[in-house]
């Protein structure tokens, strides 16, 4: 409690300010905002703060931000938005955050209490629209509830599985005085309660196991575990896979490591673990995109669950035992030597006999030779963030990563617009480290205006763009599922990208022919501010292997 | 279909039913009635409710049981 007695008690303070005290109690340094009507005693009072406030060009560039921020470091990402139009613009952050569980807490401006309820202009029931994307929220209806509620909401945001929690504060209350102590707040009691843990039957069936997969999921960085699951990889040396979410947790050089999982995983990956007699799954649940056709998806595998959230156990697949609670504990536990020295040659085999190529006939630029290129060169602890389609499962496939917190993509929601203003909070997040944020021509648009943020603070952020002038994960499906019938698509009538970067005095060059790769990586590497470098692909490149809807990991396609 | 009947004990916080009704919904679960009062006392209220589902009920008691203001949740009867 000392951190709080700290706090000068009997402080005369308005809402507003209240609010900045309390964010730099929690150790908050900066928030990603936008003001408006409803928000303007807040944005006063930011005025003596020594918050350092980010201003975005749109409330969702701010939520973004603030995930992006998070998801790089172990903060909680904050964003500010005002009542109406700017609660709704955080939606599809606060989804995000949701779905990928991130620890972000929003405060949104509403219109004074009096007025609630009356349709005043910019009234929106934002309180109403969190219920379903945040994973709680609160509306300040008393001054003297202000500090409780801020506290309370980042203990909610940290603890258990972490997520977005949301603040709706009334213009009133912003300005309403109080004469503020502290020292007297209540903590709000840990509610995740897990039953003890008992691995005797997770021993004895990974001790039988024969054929068993380690399954690795966003959890396992979330709960700061990198280093024991790396310890349990090397002392049970169990064939592992990742999911999206969970890229960076698995050392990239383990002999062991197969790849990602799932429509867009490796083949090793997907046949290992249709193979499986074991699925030892930490962290992850199991998403659809991870499994295909789940009553077919590693059929002959027992499960051993561990995570966090009770919720997860059992929701989409059974588990033979459940593991629950903290990783850093839990994974030790089970983390045995085993005898599968022939399952081990089997997946190392598979592993090397089903290994990227990347000799693509033609002088086109291949997408996945880039970022191989830019994975092989880029310094260490670059952080990398993506948009949403064909790009992204690229970077997924063909980049490594150290860490989860250096590759940031949407992956629960697919939101794209992330990748932009998430490089944008990683690079406030870590200034220090170099920041790419990968995108493709069409996420790229979907959140444009980010580039005056990264003009406005000069923040030096790399973007590539891979071009192909269509809206390309749609177009492959089209190609794949619809018969060719390219509806909407067609994006070939984008702006003069190069043109748009200048426009924000970003420097940018695009490059067309695969001679051309090597020094324009270097170039956008070696430059110290923000670069765009935009490489025009052929529009006809798909991502491979692609396992179709509702089907079978092991049935994945892998051309045309 | 089956029908369930749950009783559920929270603290008497903000929108608390609304939250309930909101996951009962999204987890594909039908409301066939439902009853609730608060102990102003202690502040906790108690929620009946009777819903039915082709889903397994546990799935709903557990993403009830993650709410914050919820304090048990227990199923009466499974028909």
């Amino acid at each position: 409690m000392n951190r709080l007695k700290n706090m000068a008690s009997d402080q005369k303070h308005t809402g507003g300010s209240l609010l900045f005290a309390v964010l730099q109690e929690h150790g908050v340094k900066h928030v990603f905002g936008y003001p408006g009507g409803a928000i303007m005693p807040i944005y006063d009072a930011l005025y003596d703060s020594e918050v350092e406030h980010y201003l975005c060009r749109h409330e969702q560039g701010a939520a973004f931000a603030a995930v992006g921020y998070a998801r790089a470091s172990d903060k909680v990402g904050v964003c500010m938005a005002t009542s109406g139009p700017g609660a709704t613009n955080l939606i599809t952050g606060l989804a995000d955050a949701l779905a990928d569980s991130i620890p972000i807490v929003a405060i949104t401006g509403q219109v004074p209490t009096a007025a609630m309820g009356s349709d005043a202009f910019q009234e929106i029931d934002v309180f109403g629209l969190s219920l379903a994307c945040t994973k709680h929220s609160f509306q300040v209806t008393d001054i003297n509830d202000l500090a409780s509620v801020l506290h309370q909401a980042f203990a909610i945001a940290l603890e258990g599985r972490q997520g977005p929690v949301l603040v709706d504060i009334p213009k009133d209350i912003q300005l309403a005085e109080i004469n503020c102590s502290l020292d007297d707040l209540s903590q709000l009691p840990n509610k995740v309660k897990l039953p003890p843990v008992d691995v005797t039957n997770a021993i004895s069936l990974l001790s039988k196991a024969k054929k068993p997969i380690l399954y690795v999921g966003g959890g396992v960085g979330m709960a700061n575990a990198i280093d024991e699951l790396r310890e349990f990889c090397n002392k049970t040396g169990m064939p592992c896979v990742s999911t999206l979410k969970g890229l960076g947790a698995i050392d990239p050089e383990n002999e062991n490591y197969l790849g990602m999982l799932g429509m867009h995983g490796t083949k090793a990956s997907n046949l290992a673990v249709q193979e499986s007699d074991l699925l030892v799954v930490v962290g992850a649940r199991f998403d659809d995109r991870v499994t295909g056709k789940l009553d077919e998806f590693a059929p002959n595998a027992k499960v051993i669950h561990f995570d966090i959230d009770t919720a997860e156990i059992n929701k989409r697949r059974k588990a033979d035992a459940a593991i629950l609670g903290d990783l850093k504990i839990n994974l030790p536990a089970l983390a045995i030597p085993l005898s599968i020295a022939d399952w081990q040659k089997r997946c190392q085999q598979s592993k090397a006999d089903n290994g990227w190529r990347y000799d693509h006939p033609g002088e086109k630029i291949y997408a996945p030779a880039v970022l191989k290129e830019i994975s092989d060169t880029m310094p260490k602890n670059t952080c990398v963030t993506t948009d949403v389609g064909q790009h992204q499962m690229w970077a997924a496939q063909h980049m490594l990563f150290n860490d989860p917190s250096d590759f940031l993509t949407s992956g629960g929601m697919g939101t794209m617009g992330f990748g932009l203003p998430a490089a944008i909070g990683a690079q406030v997040s870590r200034p220090t480290d170099c920041v790419i944020a990968v995108s493709g021509d069409g996420s790229f648009m979907m959140n444009v205006q980010e580039l005056a943020t990264i003009k406005r603070f000069q923040l030096p952020v790399k973007i590539l763009l891979i071009d192909n002038a269509k809206l390309g994960m749609v177009r492959q499906w089209q190609d794949l599922f619809f018969n060719g019938r390219l509806s909407e698509t067609d994006l070939s009538d984008n702006p003069d990208f190069i043109m748009l970067a200048n426009a924000f005095d970003i420097k940018a060059k695009e490059i067309t022919k695969k001679s051309e790769v090597t020094a324009a990586v270097a170039e956008m590497l070696d430059h110290d501010g923000a670069y765009l470098l935009k490489i025009k692909i052929d529009a006809e490149d798909n991502v491979w292997p692609l396992v179709p809807p509702n089907t079978a990991n092991d049935k994945m396609m892998e051309s045309i | 279909m089956n029908n369930y009947q749950l009783t559920i004990t929270v603290d008497d916080k903000q929108v608390v039913l609304e939250r309930i009704l909101q996951v009962t919904r999204y987890r594909g679960f039908l409301i066939d009635g439902i009853s609730a009062d608060v102990n102003t006392g202690t502040n906790i209220g108690t929620i009946h409710l009777m819903v039915k589902s082709e889903r397994p009920i546990e799935l709903l008691v557990d993403q009830i049981n993650k709410l914050i203001d919820i304090k048990s949740v227990s199923v009466d009867n499974n028909t």
